[in-house]
């Protein structure tokens, strides 16, 4: 991965599901960043851990937030997908951890 | 796809529901307080009934439309159809409440008991428009959404079958005694209302809280079947009083549940979130105690056999393990999964990200849960123990520790909602 995309995905650790207590990348939500810097556009693909997560619109956005800020005048676009759909293979080794060992 | 919280109803119309239902649940623990008698002579006695349709309707049923409010954009993916309506319906429901306990406390049974049934029926009417119109809209099929809409029908047939039973205790016209009649209406109410309701929504919730996923719906499939299969022979074979028909259309019912059970316990095994929190931690537990009603049903199934001063006994017990030990436990529990998530929507929506903010769990105080979790069992089981062994001092005791627990469910219902915002700059 591109040194920007890896800091991308280093700060997208900074948003944590509230409900599981567990950041977005190492519950492997994050499934692709593209960093186009000619148009300065970012754009995460990600999903959620079930289609019904009434703290979706809360991750999104602070997703957005969290790069925008970091990302001064860029277009950053989080784009929801559901396939694949999310499962616990996708979890890191840290995420598991967090998640109690599983 | 919209996303559940864009569908989001407005927090002003959930609130009042919990907010109305803890202060009626506290108003109930002051009752069984002071009149302990109720739940020492035979369970058809004013105060009682005044008790248990203050639980069932201001407390218990008041809490669930609020939450299905809520719930609906999780489950069916569409808003809510109309706010309007649910504001109604809420009117309706707390007057109704009000008026209908009154009436039964003091036993009259007349005009005043009509009126009363008459707004709830209405309140019934206008949450069913509201649910099945948004049903309507939302094109997401599953065996969550047909638990909760037939529970909707159950709750008008209890509601209408209340209705009839007070005009039959004024003026009779039905053949059946009263008294098998009035099992009949609070069957169709626990099983076919509140417990597929509960088990709709939990079927959609629990392993969602858990983080479980690959589980077997032909369970959740079967025990929908089983259930309502269970429901309709009982009701009809109770209008009949054909006992044998009774029994095995509870057993066909429980073995429902049964399945609801498995399903739950395979979403338990297969969690991701190993580590539960403590509204989950009650909210299990609560499915545990739903065992002692349910091996109380099949004790009561040989009432011919046993005298009168032990199925008594037994049968209140019966409905308060089934209304408090159950119901009651799953409600509190969920509570806590529920409300600080609403109102922090509402305060923290347009901060995410742009500083350091609260999460849900921090809007409520966890020693003042964990207190009023104790308090609640020892209320519970002293209560349970009170009923069996007929003492009064007991049952007033009981009160007692529950009016505390509650207290503090209710201090913390109103930390949430008068929650201000705290913000840190990153």
């Amino acid at each position: 991965m591109n040194p920007e995309k890896e800091k991308i995905r280093t700060l997208l650790k900074g948003v944590i599901d509230p409900e599981l207590m567990v950041n977005i990348v190492d519950l492997g939500l994050v499934y692709h960043i593209t960093m186009d810097e000619d148009k300065m556009r970012i754009i995460i693909d990600m999903t959620l851990t079930s289609p019904g997560c009434p703290l979706g619109e809360v991750i999104t956005n602070s997703a957005r937030e969290l790069i925008v800020e970091n990302y001064p005048g860029h277009s950053v676009e989080i784009n929801l997908v559901w396939e694949p759909a999310w499962s616990h293979d996708r979890l890191t080794a840290e995420g598991r951890a967090a998640l109690g060992g599983y | 796809m919209q996303l559940a919280s864009q569908n989001a109803p407005s927090p002003d119309i959930v609130i009042p529901h919990f907010v109305l239902g803890g202060l009626t649940w506290l108003c109930a623990t002051l009752l069984i307080t002071f009149s302990p008698e109720a739940f020492t002579q035979h369970y058809f006695n004013p105060k009682l009934l005044s008790i248990t349709h203050l639980l069932v309707l201001g407390w218990i049923t008041m809490v669930i439309f609020g939450a299905l409010y809520q719930l609906i954009p999780v489950i069916m993916e569409v808003k809510l159809f109309s706010q309007k309506l649910a504001i109604s319906s809420l009117a309706f429901l707390a007057t109704g409440t009000i008026l209908l306990s009154t009436a039964f406390w003091q036993f009259k049974l007349g005009l005043l008991t009509h009126i009363a049934a008459t707004f709830i029926i209405i309140a019934v009417i206008l949450f069913g428009i509201n649910v099945f119109s948004t049903a309507h809209q939302s094109h997401k099929e599953s065996i969550e959404r047909d638990f909760i809409l037939t529970s909707i029908i159950w709750l008008f047939f209890t509601v209408a079958a209340g209705f009839t039973l007070a005009l039959n205790l004024t003026d009779p016209f039905l053949s059946p005694p009263h008294i098998e009649l009035l099992k009949l209406h609070a069957h169709a109410g626990i099983a076919g209302w509140f417990l597929q309701l509960i088990l709709g929504v939990s079927s959609r919730l629990l392993p969602m809280f858990m983080v479980s996923h690959h589980l077997t719906m032909q369970k959740l499939k079967l025990a929908y079947y089983l259930i309502n299969a269970g429901l309709i022979t009982g009701i009809i074979s109770l209008y009949l009083q054909e006992r044998t028909i009774t029994i095995v259309s509870v057993l066909i019912l429980i073995s429902g549940i049964i399945s609801f059970l498995s399903f739950l316990t395979e979403a338990y095994k297969k969690r991701i979130k190993k580590i539960l929190d403590i509204g989950m931690k009650q909210s299990l537990m609560s499915f545990l105690i739903l065992l002692v009603p349910l091996i109380l049903v099949i004790v009561l199934f040989f009432d011919f056999l046993l005298p009168d001063e032990i199925t008594v006994p037994l049968s209140i017990a019966y409905g308060s393990a089934l209304l408090l030990g159950f119901i009651t436990s799953l409600i509190m529990g969920q509570t806590y999964k529920t409300l600080p998530f609403i109102v922090w929507l509402k305060v923290y929506r347009q901060k995410v990200g742009k500083g350091k903010i609260p999460l849900p769990k921090d809007l409520y105080s966890e020693k003042a849960l964990n207190v009023q979790l104790w308090l609640f069992a020892s209320g519970f089981i002293v209560l349970f123990g009170g009923i069996l062994t007929g003492k009064d001092i007991a049952i007033s005791i009981a009160g007692a520790i529950l009016f505390c627990s509650v207290l503090l469910y209710n201090f913390n219902i109103f930390k949430i909602i008068f929650h201000k915002p705290i913000t840190e700059k990153l």
